[in-house]
């Protein structure tokens, strides 16, 4: 794990790139769960449709 | 909403272009198939086409989109196509507005100061204008149909000026950005100095890319109906 430190620590790019990649799993996550909200609005509309 | 499978191909590609784009070392000679060349004029900021021309390529494609779906509405008054048309108008900005900004950043540091003037800079302050003044047009009318039908008229007019704007002027101007008249270091976009390697990675950008901004347009298209929906409950109770 200190290897890993001292390599990050002298190449500082990768630190970024560590950084960028977790934002974009953040934002991906985060698109995800609206996509989930919205479908599970459809399927309540639907339900309610078919139940009228 | 886009399917799981495309999701997860989403996922994967996008994180390949960042690693890619972050990692993949810049080499006079490219030997290895990670390698990516100098290119003079642009050396270690070239990782930049990777991101900003992706932005510029999504404002065109959601013009185009915003476009498309104004004719629709033109034809066949159902008012889907025009909350799919402002839906691809919203992104489409964005996206401009992302195109400048990150733009802006690489000209500092490429030529200096934030901002010059040059051929492609004012064309796409231009177009931020444009498409700006269908916002205020969009906002300015109340009743639904009215709205849609100018809006859709406009679109098609300001959509008309985007390949003079994105294509033409700047290649035909002298300017500092790449591929104006008078560039003999990096080229026009297309043959650009990027080796085969650098070229595959930038296309699977433009596609990731793609991808998302059409999931972000499918969402912001069901945002509406639902508010649409919840609205009309809301007077009916």
């Amino acid at each position: 794990m200190t290897d890993f430190y001292n390599f990050l620590s002298e190449n500082s790019i990768y630190i970024v790139l560590l950084i960028v990649l977790s934002i974009w799993i953040g934002i991906f996550i985060f698109t995800n769960n609206i996509d989930k909200k919205l479908k599970s609005f459809d399927k309540m509309l639907e339900e309610d449709s078919t139940n009228e | 909403m886009i399917s799981r499978s495309m999701k997860i191909f989403l996922f994967f590609i996008m994180s390949f272009v960042l690693i890619a784009g972050f990692s993949f070392p810049i080499v006079k000679s490219p030997i290895k198939w990670f390698d990516f060349p100098f290119i003079e004029g642009l050396e270690d900021k070239a990782r930049i086409i990777l991101f900003h021309v992706p932005t510029a390529w999504l404002a065109v494609i959601s013009f185009f989109t915003s476009m498309f779906y104004g004719v629709k509405y033109l034809r066949k008054q159902d008012i889907i196509n025009d909350i799919k048309s402002e839906s691809a108008l919203k992104l489409g900005m964005i996206f401009c507005i992302l195109a400048t900004i990150t733009g802006s950043i690489w000209a500092k540091f490429s030529w200096g100061s934030f901002w010059h003037w040059d051929p492609r800079e004012t064309s796409i302050f231009i177009l931020l204008l444009i498409y700006g003044a269908l916002f205020a047009l969009r906002s300015a009318i109340d009743n639904n149909e009215k709205r849609a039908r100018l809006s859709a008229v406009y679109s098609i007019l300001a959509f008309l000026t985007v390949p003079f704007f994105v294509f033409i002027m700047p290649r035909i101007m002298t300017g500092l950005h790449p591929g104006s008249s008078d560039d003999t270091t990096a080229g026009p976009i297309i043959n650009f100095h990027m080796n085969s390697n650098m070229l595959i990675v930038f296309f699977i950008s433009l596609i990731a890319f793609t991808i998302y901004a059409y999931w972000l347009w499918k969402l912001d298209i069901k945002t509406t109906l639902v508010k649409n929906f919840l609205n009309n409950k809301k007077r009916g109770n």
